[in-house]
């Protein structure tokens, strides 16, 4: 089953990608978006029946792929709970992508194109979940990464796609560098790169230390952080987080799908597979808490001031992965799990709300351009409205609320549990953020869909709801924003969580999930009362009084300009990093490679050839005089030299 | 008192007989005869190229006749019947082409095999005088092919300047020959060696200078640098079958001569005439190589292309000892594939009742003509020397030698000519194969043409893997049986 | 003396002779000669062509054509004496090479015949 499940996704895109052209655009619609569906029931079936179930935890040896004196390597397929729950998540939401993109790809030209990389992109994003090594899902990880770069530079017409993904190329580079130097550190430490080979021997390498350019390190603690740059590569954590609100560019459905459900989770993940690792290196552990607890609120101030609705979300992803990243470094992996699977339904959610919007305003992605859609587009509305009240973590204590209620709750809890360094951090910045997330999501449903339309009467004569193709799989994800926290809450964290698990993540009977039950009331109610507060405060800037943004913005300029520039991250990284690396490249190309190189080498011998050869040329000029005096000339000039050679004078 | 043996020399005999039986058949018989005496031409040849293997079944070993003026070694055998094919492949060829050129006459055919006894006596002589006797033989039927055309002024040029310039040479050899006459007191070679291989002989100043103008000399006759000057301008003014005819046979008979008279006369004094050949053939391979690249004119390109591997041959020639030996015949064999075969297709440029000769117009040939393309192709990468084409495997059996004895630096800068040398090959390629056509010529009728072409463009194909081994042996069997 | 270099005596002896002869010529045509000059015998006497002209003028390649002709049959007669003499010594191998020589000369001389070489007109 698993191999069916791993492999649907590879034979719609070979099919697609291949055969495009001879299937049609509907054929390779049809053909891809039903192996992807059958995909996702095959892995919610699977999903019953191994997790909570660890006699069912197998692995697949499809084959051998690398043999190389110690160092061998399978393909394989892993089954556990970790993994099923990932297979549900990306299948799931891949296969209401795919049929979501039917109606809004309609116009595109290229489509068999697209769903072919949407099933490429799933297809490793399958083989990186179900690695059973660190290389196979270093395969995943780069085959995610190029179908992401694909995909975002899917409208390669456009300057700004192609910049953009070649941004998210690059910077995930700088990620992979740390991912693959963590492989070659685990190698060296445990002699294999196998999961279950590095798990057994944990404890056998505790306290030693390994030499890094200089310094002699905890192994453990270097191995764990190398690991981690991957993910914060790849999960748009702070320093690395840049790409992400630029892979804006590509099409609405592959921001759903890749940059806030699957794709960017895979950090995550990577974090979580890892997890009896990461928790023999608690320094480790800590600096995952900081940086996942400053990227939730860094991101979260930028989400406050965007005004490209794709962007606010995408900032809104940013800091929702902060969130999970300092529950998986607090020790919390499956609240940190549980949260990636509640915020993949919500948010892609979202971003196909959102592009139903866009969808409906021809391409307007501005909010200040929107305004009073709610009588336009009532489904969408109200499909947005229940992402926002998951996003936001609507609920009551103790009681019930929608899915991110849950999730984000335990997450806060946990930190303020934790006893690992930053968590205390991690706790304030969290909640901090919490009421930002709140203010920022419902200011975005109240430019949206409030107020009086600011679109031209064109714009707004054209607005249309979007067909069912699109609708229906956002129902679906409706019903998982609303119902997957309350259903799965008692597997992922609550009392069945040990046998849910089963040994799949790093558990422990009293671990800090379990304090998390049992913090203080004020704590639990602490995120809820930062959620309404945010919702006030948005109705007060955005409702009651329109005109209070502009003038606090005005106030504090220098601040509004900070939040709005994102930091300035971009323009630090460009005067740092960028620009002395295009100056070096330039130096080093034209001065280096045109001048020095070509000059000297292929134009340079080429150049005096031939004007050697014109010189050459004009010896022979016809006249035998001439060539006789050369001949004459010749003789003389061998004779003298065999002689002098021969020692004759 | 000598007694009169022929049994080495039924070659040459028969070509003598011939040439002047044909002679007279064709001054007597006029147009009726015309096309007898073509036919015999090259049954003649074919003749003699098979009289030589007889002869050489005849008696085991190193035969000598006209008392040691003449023998015939394995050595001799190979490049008589190399000459042998390469005069018969050009005769071939030649016909179709001087018919169409208004200079269809009897002569042609009677001097092409009066020049190819002179180089079948080059190839046996073991004596300076019969060097000398079929030295000129060759040459002065050679001067009057090149003036064929003798309406035409580049021709009567061309003529003009290779006779003037011939006759320079042969002054310098005849020089030559008289100091080592005067230092050595023989002609002949074993008499010459005995002197070469004794005490003070790497002393003997006037033996080394009658050396190196004997060779030089000689040099004129391989065109080889700074004694080549004439190449260009002869190879493009002379009728082209005469070209192709400068380029294949004459090359193999002195390149042979080169050889019986530095490795045999002068074997003991290898110091001496390999710096000769090293200066010889860094000279060729820089110049002609040089000079290559800024040609527009394919009959002068070719001639280039012919100093350049020249001073290949030359290379392989100054490794010395059996190795070189090898290596030289070999390369002359493949050589004149080559060479045969890029002429023949030049003798297929024509269009609007005149041969073109510039190379712009074999742009986007293979639209036009493919099969003709196909083949100029094969041809070009072979002279390049690109493998598995038959002309990398003389480029790699002449730098092989050449890096056995020692002198790396010159395969070095062999090798360097080499790539230089892709670029002007190749330019030919691309232009036929990569640009717009930019003239259409006529197709060619001529059967003798299309059969050398169809023939080299095979052998020099990667289909040469088949041809190599067996010519590899015969070629070093050759230079082992060297006779001296 | 070196008995290499004595095997040149003859040729010395013969340079002498010729010297002493040419020279001989000269004083005598100097001193006993009638002095009568004219035009027509102070002029030097180059095949009925101005001795003294532009060296590139033109005149008639037949000129060329006799005198290599001439040439060659000239050389046959320079190369014949020296046999004659010998003929006795080299015997049947001798006289048969001197025929192929003829022999090939004759058939040079037939084909310049049959191709009007000979005719001035």
């Amino acid at each position: 089953m698993i191999e069916l499940i791993v492999f649907l996704p590879l034979a719609g895109f070979l099919a697609a990608g291949l055969a495009g052209q001879s299937l049609g655009d509907r054929g390779s619609m049809l053909l891809t978006s039903s192996f992807v569906t059958v995909s996702a029931l095959l892995s919610v079936a699977l999903f019953f029946e191994v997790s909570g179930n660890p006699d069912a935890f197998h692995t697949v040896t499809l084959g051998s792929w690398i043999q190389s004196g110690d160092l061998a390597i399978d393909w394989a397929l892993r089954v556990d709970t970790l993994t099923a729950v990932m297979l549900v998540v990306v299948n799931g939401v891949s296969a209401l992508v795919h049929w979501y993109s039917v109606g809004y790809m309609a116009h595109d030209p290229s489509k068999p194109r697209f769903f072919a990389y949407l099933s490429l992109f799933t297809f490793a994003m399958l083989m990186l979940v179900t690695a059973d090594n660190l290389v196979q899902m270093f395969f995943g990880w780069e085959g995610v990464g190029l179908a992401s770069y694909l995909l975002i530079g899917f409208w390669y017409q456009k300057p700004s796609a192609n910049a953009a993904s070649i941004k998210a190329f690059v910077v995930n580079r700088i990620g992979d560098f740390g991912y693959s130097l963590g492989i070659f550190a685990t190698f060296l430490l445990f002699g294999s790169v196998q999961f279950d080979t590095i798990f057994a021997n944990v404890d056998a390498v505790k306290g030693t230390t390994l030499d890094f350019v200089g310094y002699d390190v905890p192994a453990l603690t270097l191995v764990a952080l190398l690991l981690f740059v991957g993910a914060m590569g790849k999960s748009a954590q702070l320093i690395l987080h840049i790409w992400l609100p630029d892979a804006m560019e590509g099409p609405t459905p592959v921001s759903a799908l890749i940059h806030a459900a699957t794709m960017v989770t895979a950090g995550v993940f990577l974090v979580a597979r890892m997890s009896p690792l990461f928790e023999a290196a608690p320094d480790a552990l800590a600096v995952v808490t900081v940086i996942g607890a400053a990227t939730a609120f860094f991101a979260a101030t930028v989400g406050l001031v965007q005004n490209d609705i794709k962007r606010v979300i995408a900032y809104s992803t940013c800091s929702q992965l902060g969130y999970m990243f300092f529950a998986l470094g607090v020790g919390a992996y499956g609240a940190g799990i549980f949260h990636l699977f509640t915020h993949a339904f919500f948010k892609a959610l979202m971003f196909l709300s959102a592009g139903s919007v866009i969808h409906a305003l021809s391409d307007e992605q501005d909010m200040r351009q929107m305004g009073g859609l709610r009588p336009h587009l009532r489904t969408t509305w109200a499909l947005m409205l229940v992402g926002t009240l998951a996003l936001t973590g609507f609920g009551i204590p103790g009681l019930i609320g929608f899915s991110g209620f849950y999730s984000k709750d335990i997450v806060i809890e946990a930190a303020y549990a934790g006893e690992v360094g930053g968590s205390l951090f991690a706790f304030v910045m969290g909640v901090a953020a919490a009421f930002m997330t709140s203010f920022y999501s419902w200011r975005l449903m109240f430019m949206t869909f409030e107020n009086k339309p600011r679109a031209s009467k064109d714009v707004m004569s054209h607005i249309h709801e979007s067909p069912m193709v699109m609708l229906v799989p956002l129902f679906v994800l409706a019903g998982g924003a609303v119902f997957a926290g309350f259903a799965f809450q008692d597997w992922f964290v609550g009392d069945g969580r040990l046998a849910f698990w089963a040994g799949s993540i790093v558990q422990g009977e009293h671990d800090v999930v379990d304090k998390a039950h049992h913090v203080s009331k004020w704590v639990e109610w602490l995120p809820t009362a930062m959620m309404a507060l945010g919702l006030g405060a948005a109705w007060l800037f955005y409702i009651r009084s329109p005109q209070l943004p502009g003038q606090v913005a005005a106030s504090a300029k220098g601040l509004y300009q900070f939040l709005l520039n994102k930091w300035y991250f971009d323009e630090l990284y460009r005067a740092l990093i960028v620009r002395p690396i295009f100056a070096l490249g330039r130096l080093l190309w034209i001065g280096g490679d045109q001048k020095t190189i070509d000059g000297l080498g292929p134009d340079g011998v080429s150049r005096t050839l031939v004007a050697g050869a014109k010189r050459m040329r004009r010896v022979q000029s016809g006249y035998v005089y001439h060539y006789a005096f050369a001949m004459l000339i010749g003789v003389v000039i061998l004779v003298s030299y065999i002689a002098f050679y021969s020692g004759g004078f | 008192m000598a007694t009169l043996t022929v049994t080495p020399v039924v070659a040459e005999i028969l070509l003598a007989v011939g040439a002047m039986a044909l002679l007279l058949v064709g001054v007597y018989g006029g147009k009726r005869t015309l096309s007898t005496v073509w036919t015999g031409s090259v049954a003649l040849v074919v003749l003699a190229g098979a009289a030589v293997l007889w002869s050489s079944d005849q008696a085991p070993g190193v035969q000598e006749a006209f008392g040691g003026m003449l023998l015939l070694d394995g050595f001799a055998v190979f490049t008589k019947v190399l000459i042998a094919v390469g005069s018969a492949g050009v005769l071939v060829m030649s016909r179709g082409y001087l018919v169409k050129r208004d200079l269809d006459r009897f002569e042609y055919p009677v001097l092409a095999v009066l020049s190819t006894l002179g180089m079948f006596i080059m190839v046996s002589a073991t004596d300076m005088l019969t060097v000398y006797v079929g030295l000129e033989l060759q040459s002065l039927a050679l001067y009057v092919l090149a003036a064929f055309a003798r309406d035409r002024a580049r021709s009567t040029e061309a003529g003009l300047k290779y006779f003037v310039l011939g006759a320079l040479s042969s002054g310098m050899l005849l020089y030559g020959i008289s100091l080592v006459y005067g230092f050595a007191g023989s002609t002949a070679f074993t008499d010459i060696a005995a002197i070469a291989a004794g005490d003070g002989a790497a002393g003997n100043i006037g033996l080394i200078v009658g050396l190196v103008f004997v060779l030089a000399g000689l040099a004129f006759k391989i065109s080889a640098v700074p004694f080549h000057m004439w190449t260009p301008d002869v190879y493009e003014g002379a009728p082209t079958s005469v070209t192709a005819f400068f380029s294949a046979a004459p090359k193999v008979a002195s390149m042979a001569l080169f050889v019986r008279i530095a490795m045999g006369a002068f074997d003991d004094m290898i110091d001496q005439w390999q710096q000769v050949a090293i200066f010889l053939a860094v000279a060729s391979m820089v110049v002609g190589t040089g000079l290559a690249l800024v040609q527009t004119n394919i009959k002068r390109l070719l001639a280039y292309s012919s100093i350049t591997h020249v001073g290949y041959v030359l290379a392989a020639l100054a490794a010395g000892g059996e190795a070189g030996r090898e290596a030289v015949i070999y390369y002359m064999a493949i050589y004149i594939t080559m060479t045969a075969g890029a002429f023949a297709v030049v003798l297929c440029m024509r269009q609007d009742e005149k041969y073109s000769e510039d190379i712009a117009d074999l742009a986007g040939l293979v639209k036009t003509r493919p099969a003709l393309a196909v083949a100029m192709g094969i041809l070009m990468i072979s002279l390049l020397g690109f493998p598995p084409f038959l002309g990398f495997w003389a480029k790699y059996t002449a730098f092989l030698a050449v890096v056995d004895a020692g002198l790396v630096w010159l395969a070095v800068i062999g090798m360097i000519a080499s790539v230089v040398g892709g670029y002007y090959y190749l330019r030919v390629v691309k232009l036929m194969f990569f640009d717009e056509p930019a003239a259409s010529f006529e197709p060619q009728r001529d059967r003798g043409v299309k059969g050398v072409i169809l023939t080299t463009a095979v052998a020099n194909s990667p289909l040469s893997l088949l041809l190599f081994g067996p010519l590899n042996t015969a070629a070093a069997n050759a230079s082992r049986a060297f006779g001296l | 003396m070196d008995g290499f270099l004595f095997d040149y005596l003859p040729i010395l002896i013969l340079t002498l002779i010729a010297v002493v002869v040419s020279g001989l010529f000269i004083v005598l045509a100097l001193t006993v000669y009638p002095d009568r000059p004219d035009p027509e015998k102070l002029s030097a006497y180059e095949s009925g062509f101005d001795a003294f002209g532009d060296a590139r003028g033109k005149f008639d390649v037949r000129f060329y054509l006799v005198a290599i002709l001439f040439i060659i049959f000239d050389l046959e007669v320079a190369f014949l004496f020296p046999w004659v003499v010998a003929l006795k010594d080299i015997g049947l191998y001798g006289w048969l090479s001197m025929g192929v020589f003829l022999t090939i000369l004759t058939v040079g001389f037939a084909y310049e015949w049959k191709k009007g070489a000979l005719e001035w007109e």
